[in-house]
């Protein structure tokens, strides 16, 4: 009975209670699609990272990650983890790589880049580098000119070359004997991450492994795409105890500042919320306390009849939760629609969009929010009610029955 | 049997300058089934009574025992419950849960008794109708009249099966026809079913039907006929 009595003394005042429930409403409301649209953004940039440069897992020899030298590929059970990564159905795909440091260089210009030697098809499935080379930047590798190279946009305008050109890699093979080659672009690709354009030259790993005088195998990285990306932790935890030589790096590893931006914008997204949840709290300690001082008399009524302290307490703390819970759910409610129907159709960033554009970013973006947020919010909106109840609560506790039911 | 008594009780108040003795050393017995009124002009201390018997404020000096607890020393947390089990209240106004119907502010008391459900709506039906509310059962208070709503205290009060029942001016906020039709109600619940009634009064149609008139004066007991 009191969870009826605190439901209904909430509607007495109707004016006033749903000014309140209206404030927690459209105050977590805005919370909600702001948090959404940085969400957003920040998964986007995860999404971006991860599906261009990190993919979710990499193998490595540990040794190689040290230095980066060329003899360090991965040996033990190579042919072992490849049939197991086939058979693995929490992956989606992976791709062997060769990987080595080389000095590129044009007829007038020379940089260092790191040369990745794929299979094209496998890393396809991986990666999708393949598709940010636009119409007139060539192709992924379906070029039937001789050792083809994929260039990253920024590393062809440094060395003045263009589509077509010849490219020269110059570097050590395995047994640490100056070699080398000259390439042809068939194809510039774009990222919205310059240094990594400029680093960054695909080769064909069947054109590179001879020139590194080493078995046709062989190969540095295996990167993997899993079918879900959340099952990160417990694949890289299996394929762990498959291989204890190896080395086995999830993507916040192997990237940490990604991994580090993504886990804080989570915490950035709570105090966010938290701080909101303050302001709203105080507007319900206000307005609680408006309610009690308005039935004095009814509590030392109920006090006088014989309701305990606990019960008082209770009642005045579900009034308070049911007031916040109220304006909580229906400002979850829009928001979750209007996410949902943003998230679909994608915020145009209209005309800043062409800036965006440039920089390979892209002009739409897209709110996002998981169930985990709403269910922490919800816990929130429960505590900020619980908490804003206990100031008025006292208040309502040190009124003495005696006094309170006085007809004066 | 005395299920009440009261000795030496003093009580004074000192928020201004002189200290009221509104209580000044009454001794008094009530026993059960007793229906008593008692009386005295404003500030004879006839609320400060009612208010120790009842045990919401307590004395200076003095004791009140209710059957042979003496709860001028109850801790209290555990007067509340005292008085949850014991005591049945009835006061001049704000006596009901605005909120809640007639039917359920009876039926409120008996769940903080932890009373079934069945039972509670059993006897909140039974007690709405012996005071004469057997068609009103689902009006809140606001749609009841003075006398209605001072009815409804009554069945309220009675459906806790209290050892009496407490009532403070009860009649004030009525007029005649509704007063003396409560005390009717109340005169009639003692005769059927021996509930010890104490009500402090000013109105002289309502001192008539007591058995026993207790009159204050000065916080002090100067005539019990
Ligand atoms: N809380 C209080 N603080 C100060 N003085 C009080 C308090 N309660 C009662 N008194 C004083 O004690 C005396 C007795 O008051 P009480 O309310 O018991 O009188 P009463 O007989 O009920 O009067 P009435 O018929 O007007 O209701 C009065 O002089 C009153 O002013
Ligand atoms: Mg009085």
């Amino acid at each position: 009975m009191i969870w009826n009595i605190a439901w209904k003394n909430i509607w007495r005042n109707k004016m006033r209670s749903f000014l309140v429930v209206m404030a927690i409403a459209f105050g977590l409301l805005g919370g909600i699609f702001s948090s959404a649209v940085l969400k957003g953004s920040s998964d986007q940039r995860v999404r971006e990272a991860v599906s261009r440069e990190t993919s979710h897992i990499q193998i490595h020899n540990p040794e190689f990650i040290e230095d980066n030298d060329v003899r360090y590929y991965i040996d033990d059970n190579l042919s072992k983890l490849e049939s197991v990564l086939d058979t693995m159905k929490s992956v989606a795909a992976w791709s062997p790589r060769v990987k080595f440091m080389a000095m590129a260089g044009s007829a007038n210009a020379g940089t260092g880049v790191v040369v990745i030697g794929i299979n094209p098809e496998m890393e396809r499935h991986v990666t999708e580098i393949h598709s940010l080379i636009c119409d007139s930047c060539g192709s992924w590798f379906m070029s039937s000119k001789s050792v083809p190279v994929v260039a990253g946009s920024a590393l062809v305008k440094k060395l003045g070359l263009h589509l077509h050109s010849k490219i020269v890699l110059t570097f050590q093979d395995v047994q640490g004997n100056l070699t080398g080659g000259a390439f042809r672009i068939c194809g510039i690709y774009q990222t919205s991450n310059s240094v990594f354009d400029e680093m960054n030259i695909f080769v064909d790993r069947k054109d590179i492994i001879p020139l590194l005088n080493a078995d046709t195998g062989i190969c540095h990285e295996i990167a993997i795409r899993l079918e879900y990306p959340d099952k990160v932790k417990n694949v890289q935890h299996l394929l762990k105890g498959l291989f204890p030589s190896v080395l086995i790096q999830n993507w916040k590893e192997i990237d940490p500042l990604i991994g580090m931006m993504n886990d804080l914008m989570d915490l950035w997204l709570y105090l966010f919320m938290g701080i909101i949840m303050l302001a709203l709290g105080f507007v319900i300690v206000n307005t609680m306390l408006m309610a009690i001082m308005e039935r004095t008399k009814e509590i030392g009524m109920l006090a006088a009849i014989g309701m305990n302290k606990q019960r008082i307490f209770f009642l005045i703390m579900l009034e308070s939760v049911f007031m916040s819970l109220t304006g909580g759910i229906i400002g979850i409610i829009i928001g979750v629609v209007v996410i949902w129907y943003m998230n679909r159709t994608g915020i145009n960033l209209g005309s800043l969009s062409e800036g965006f554009e440039k920089l390979g970013y892209s002009p739409m973006l897209y709110p996002s929010l998981d169930l985990v947020f709403f269910i922490n919010l919800t816990l929130m909106v429960i505590v900020t009610g619980i908490l804003a109840s206990i100031y008025p609560a006292k208040r309502a506790l040190k009124l003495r029955p005696a006094e309170a039911i006085r007809n004066d | 049997m005395n299920i009440i008594s009261i000795e030496e009780l003093r009580k004074s108040y000192h928020d201004s300058e002189v200290a009221v003795h509104a209580l000044n050393g009454i001794n008094l017995i009530i026993e059960k089934g007793e229906f008593t009124a008692i009386v005295g002009s404003s500030g004879s201390g006839k609320t400060t009574l009612l208010n120790m018997i009842g045990g919401l404020d307590s004395p200076d000096s003095g004791c009140i025992r209710i059957g042979d607890v003496d709860i001028t020393s109850m801790k209290s947390h555990k007067l509340i419950d005292f008085r949850l089990r014991n005591i049945g209240f009835v006061f001049q106004s704000f006596n009901l849960i605005p909120v809640l119907t007639a039917f359920e502010n009876v039926e409120f008391i008996m769940n903080l008794q932890g009373v079934k459900k069945e039972e509670r709506r059993k006897r909140s039906t039974e007690l709405l109708d012996a005071v004469g509310l057997g068609k009103r059962l689902h009006s809140r208070p606001s749609k009841l009249s003075g006398g209605q709503q001072q009815r409804v205290a009554v069945a309220r009060a009675l459906a806790s099966h209290p050892r009496f029942i407490l009532a403070d001016e009860p009649t004030a906020n009525l007029d005649s026809v509704s007063a003396r039709n409560l005390l009717e109600i109340m005169d009639k619940l003692n005769q059927d079913e021996q509930i010890t009634y104490i009500f402090s009064t000013h109105d002289q149609r309502v001192v008539n039907k007591a058995h026993r008139v207790i009159v204050l004066e000065d916080g002090m007991v100067v005539r019990d006929e």
